[in-house]
C-alpha cells in the first residue's frame, strides 16, 4: 500500500486538471481596459466585463465615481458605440462629457422616474449599445436584476447599475460588485464580488480630480460677506 | 347547409347570427391578403371571390422547401385571423380545385396530378349547375371518370368550357394568370367586427393591416418611414395615430411592437369601428449585400430600441446631448433628437475642441441648490473647502428677466470639497452660495 510514493506537491500542481484557487477564473467574454492598471489586475479578464452586469455601490455622490468609468466609456464612445444613461440623478454636463472623450451625439440620456429597469433591459437587450449605465430604483428586486443579467449575457455591452452602498450585504446576481468609498488620496474600491478568488483588500485609485488639489486658495473672507451687504453686491 | 332557407336554419339553430354578404368588403379583404402575400412571392394572382394563387416555384430555395413555405403562408393567414383551405399543385387550376375540395395536400410532380384530380367530385371545379346536373345524369361523379372519356364526345355534350378547364388543370394547355399589381400607394382600411373600446384591443386588428403593409413593402422593394393609422370612431369622427420609425423598415414585427407601445399610451375618445392604414413616407430599399462572415449581434439595434423607448416614455424623455457655445453652464448642454443622430451619423464633434479648457463638472444640477452659509463659508454635508480661485462668469444680459431662460448671470465659481470627499462646483452671486455641479 505504501509502496507507491506520494507525488511531490509541485508535480500535482503542474497537472492540467488541478485548479488552483488563487488563479482568477478565465473569462472568455470580452473585457475593456478600465484605464487603471491596478484595477485591471484585479478584475477577471483584465478589465471591465462586457456581457455581464456590473454593480457599483457608491457611498456618496461626487467622490469621483464617474471619473472611474470615464476611460472605458471614452474608449467605447471613440469606437463609435452608443452610450445610454438611464435615469441619472442629475443632468450630464455636455462640455465636460465631450472633454472626457464621450461623443455627446451618441450619448443617450433617458429621464424617467418609472420603468427604469425595463428601460435598462431594453437598451441592453437591443445589442446596439456599447455602454448602459442605469440608476435603478432603490427597491429593485433580485428577479429584475436577474433579468438584466440575462439580457446582458452574450452581448458586447458594458452594463453598469449604480446602487446604494446600503445593499452591499444583499445578494445580487451581478457577477461583479464593487463598493466605492472616498479615500485620502483618491477613490477606494472594495471588490465585494467577482468571478474567481475573492479580493482581499481594498484598492485605492487616483482618479482625476479638478482644480489644484494641493493648496487652498486665499479667497475673499466669505464669512464677512453676507448676501445683500455692499460687499456682496460688489462681488456680484 | 347551402340552399337551406334562413327560416329553417334559424329554426334549427336559434342562436344563429346572420350576416349580409358584402362583395365589396370581400374584395377589399382579398386585396389586403394579396398585399400580405407579397412577402412570400412576387407573383400573386387573385382568384375572386375567395381565392389567392401564389406562384411559389421560384421561392422554394429561399424558404427551404415547399413544406416550409406552406407553413409560413398558413401561419401568416392564421395570425391575421383567416382560416384557409389550401393545396399545392403544378397548375393553378388544379391547385384551386384541390384547395376548394379541402384536399390540403402538396402535389409537386406533374405525373401525380391526374391521380390527385381523379378523386375530386365533379362539383369541385365550380362549373355551372346545368353542367353538373348533366354529368350527374351521365353517372359521372368524379373527375377521374371524365378523364377516361373521349374528349370530342364530351365537348359535344358539355360545351368547350369544362373540357378546356380539365386540360388546363392537367397542364395539357397553358393557363397564364393575370398577376396582382401591387398598388402604387398603400392605403387600406379594415372594418372591425365589433366596436373596440380599449386601445389595446386594436393591436390584433392592426396586425392584419401591418401584415398587408409588410407584404406590399416587400414586393415593391421599399421601406416605410412614417405611416398613419387612422381610427374611425362610431360617432363619425376620426383620429390619426402617426407612427414614426427611427430608421426605415419593412419588418412587420417591428411595426407591430411600435404600434403596441403607442396603443399602450393611447386613450380612445370614442369606440372605434374601423381602421385605416396609410404609408405616408416610403423610400426605396437601399441595396446592400451581406457580409461573408457576418458578426451580427443578437438584438434589434440602437435605433429600433430608442424608437420603442420614445414611444413609451415620450419623446422628451429620450434625448441625446448637444453642445451650444454659451458661457452660462445651464445653456451649454442642449438636448437633441437621438434618431436624427442615427440618420445623419455625424463625424466626431468638433465643438468640444472649441470650448475653453476649463474645469467643468460631469453632473450639473438642473436648478442651482442654495447652500447654507456658516461662519467658515458655505456648507454642503459639512463645511466646503474652496480649492480654486474664483472663475467669474458674467453673461446673458440679452435674456435677463425673461421667463424660461437662464437670465443674466454674474457668478463666481469655485471647486470645493467637503470632509466626506465630495467634490462640488459651487458659485456665489448676489443671493448667496449655490451648489451647481458635482465632479462625480
Amino acid at each position: 500500500m505504501n509502496a507507491v510514493p506520494s507525488p511531490a506537491l509541485a508535480e500535482v500542481l503542474a497537472r492540467g486538471d488541478i485548479w488552483r484557487g488563487d488563479a482568477l477564473a478565465e473569462r472568455p467574454a470580452a473585457t475593456i481596459p478600465s484605464g487603471h492598471a491596478e484595477l485591471d489586475a484585479e478584475l477577471p479578464g483584465g478589465g471591465w466585463p462586457q456581457g455581464t452586469l456590473t454593480e457599483l455601490l457608491a457611498a456618496r455622490d461626487g467622490i469621483g465615481e464617474m471619473s472611474l468609468l470615464l476611460p472605458a466609456l471614452a474608449r467605447l464612445s471613440g469606437e463609435g458605440g452608443w452610450l445610454a444613461l438611464v435615469a441619472p440623478p442629475w443632468l450630464p454636463y455636455g462640455p465636460a462629457c465631450a472633454a472626457a472623450g464621450l461623443h455627446p451625439e451618441r450619448l443617450v440620456v433617458i429621464r424617467t422616474a418609472r420603468q427604469i429597469a425595463w428601460c435598462c433591459e431594453q437598451l441592453i437587450a437591443s445589442g446596439g449599445f456599447a455602454g448602459v449605465l442605469g440608476w435603478p430604483e432603490r427597491d429593485i428586486d433580485a428577479r429584475t436584476l436577474r433579468r438584466l443579467q440575462v439580457a446582458a449575457e452574450g452581448r458586447p455591452v458594458f452594463a453598469v447599475l449604480w446602487r446604494s452602498v446600503a445593499v452591499a450585504s444583499t445578494p445580487s446576481p451581478a457577477p461583479l460588485r464593487i463598493a466605492l468609498e472616498t479615500a485620502a488620496d483618491g477613490l477606494s474600491l472594495r471588490i465585494l464580488k467577482r468571478r474567481g478568488r475573492p479580493a482581499s483588500r481594498p484598492l485605492t485609485l487616483a482618479v482625476p480630480r479638478p482644480g489644484r488639489n494641493s493648496r487652498v486658495v486665499a479667497g475673499p473672507l466669505f464669512s464677512a460677506v453676507r448676501a445683500g451687504s455692499p460687499a456682496a453686491a460688489a462681488v456680484a | 347547409m347551402p340552399g337551406q332557407k334562413l327560416s329553417t336554419a334559424l329554426g334549427l339553430a336559434p342562436e344563429l347570427r346572420v350576416f349580409e354578404r358584402d362583395p365589396a368588403r370581400e374584395a377589399a379583404a382579398l386585396t389586403a391578403l394579396a398585399c400580405a402575400a407579397g412577402r412570400f412571392t412576387p407573383s400573386v394572382s387573385l382568384a375572386p371571390p375567395d381565392g389567392l394563387l401564389l406562384e411559389i416555384g421560384g421561392c422554394l430555395r429561399l424558404f427551404g422547401g415547399v413544406e416550409a413555405i406552406v407553413d409560413a403562408v398558413r401561419t401568416a393567414c392564421g395570425e391575421q385571423g383567416w382560416s384557409t383551405d389550401w393545396a399545392v399543385a403544378p397548375t393553378p387550376l388544379a391547385a384551386r380545385w384541390l384547395a376548394r375540395a379541402g384536399a390540403a395536400r402538396i402535389v409537386m410532380a406533374a405525373d401525380e396530378l391526374p391521380g390527385a384530380l381523379a378523386s375530386l367530385s365533379c362539383a369541385a371545379p365550380g362549373w355551372s349547375a346545368e353542367v353538373v346536373a348533366r354529368l350527374e345524369s351521365f353517372g359521372l361523379r368524379r373527375l377521374g371518370d371524365l378523364a377516361a372519356l373521349p374528349t370530342a364526345g364530351l365537348r359535344q355534350r358539355l360545351g368547350n368550357g369544362p373540357v378546356d378547364d380539365l386540360l388546363r388543370a392537367r397542364g395539357d394547355v397553358p393557363d397564364p394568370q393575370r398577376c396582382f399589381v401591387f398598388p402604387e400607394r398603400f392605403a387600406t382600411a379594415l372594418e372591425l367586427p365589433s366596436r373596440v373600446e380599449h386601445a389595446e384591443g386594436l393591436a390584433f386588428a392592426g396586425q392584419r393591416l401591418f401584415a398587408a403593409l409588410a407584404g406590399w413593402l416587400h414586393s415593391r422593394q421599399a421601406l416605410v418611414r412614417v405611416c398613419t393609422l387612422e381610427l374611425r370612431h362610431d360617432d363619425g369622427s376620426s383620429s390619426a395615430l402617426p407612427l414614426r420609425l427611427g430608421e426605415p423598415s419593412a419588418d412587420e414585427a417591428r411595426l407591430l411592437r411600435l404600434l403596441r407601445e403607442h396603443l399602450g399610451r393611447l386613450t380612445l375618445q370614442a369606440p372605434v369601428e374601423a381602421l385605416r392604414l396609410e404609408a405616408d413616407e416610403v423610400i426605396a430599399r437601399p441595396g446592400d449585400s451581406g457580409r461573408l462572415f457576418a458578426e451580427a449581434v443578437a438584438g434589434e439595434g440602437a435605433a429600433a430600441c430608442l424608437e420603442r423607448l420614445r414611444a413609451r416614455l415620450g419623446e422628451a424623455a429620450v434625448q441625446v446631448l448637444g453642445l451650444r457655445a454659451d458661457y452660462r453652464p445651464e445653456c451649454t448642454t442642449v438636448t437633441a433628437d437621438p434618431l436624427a443622430a442615427v440618420a445623419s451619423r455625424p463625424a466626431a464633434s468638433g465643438q468640444a475642441a472649441q470650448m475653453p479648457p476649463v474645469t467643468r463638472p460631469l453632473w450639473l444640477l438642473p436648478v442651482p441648490q442654495p447652500l447654507a452659509e456658516e461662519a467658515d463659508g458655505p456648507h454642503w454635508h459639512g463645511p466646503l473647502h474652496l480649492l480654486t480661485r474664483a472663475e467669474r462668469l458674467e453673461s446673458g444680459w440679452w435674456d435677463g428677466g425673461e421667463e424660461g431662460t437662464a437670465g443674466d448671470v454674474r457668478r463666481d465659481y469655485f471647486v470645493a470639497r467637503n470632509r466626506q470627499g465630495q467634490w462640488a462646483w459651487i458659485f456665489r452671486d448676489g443671493q448667496g452660495w449655490f451648489l451647481h455641479g458635482l465632479f462625480a
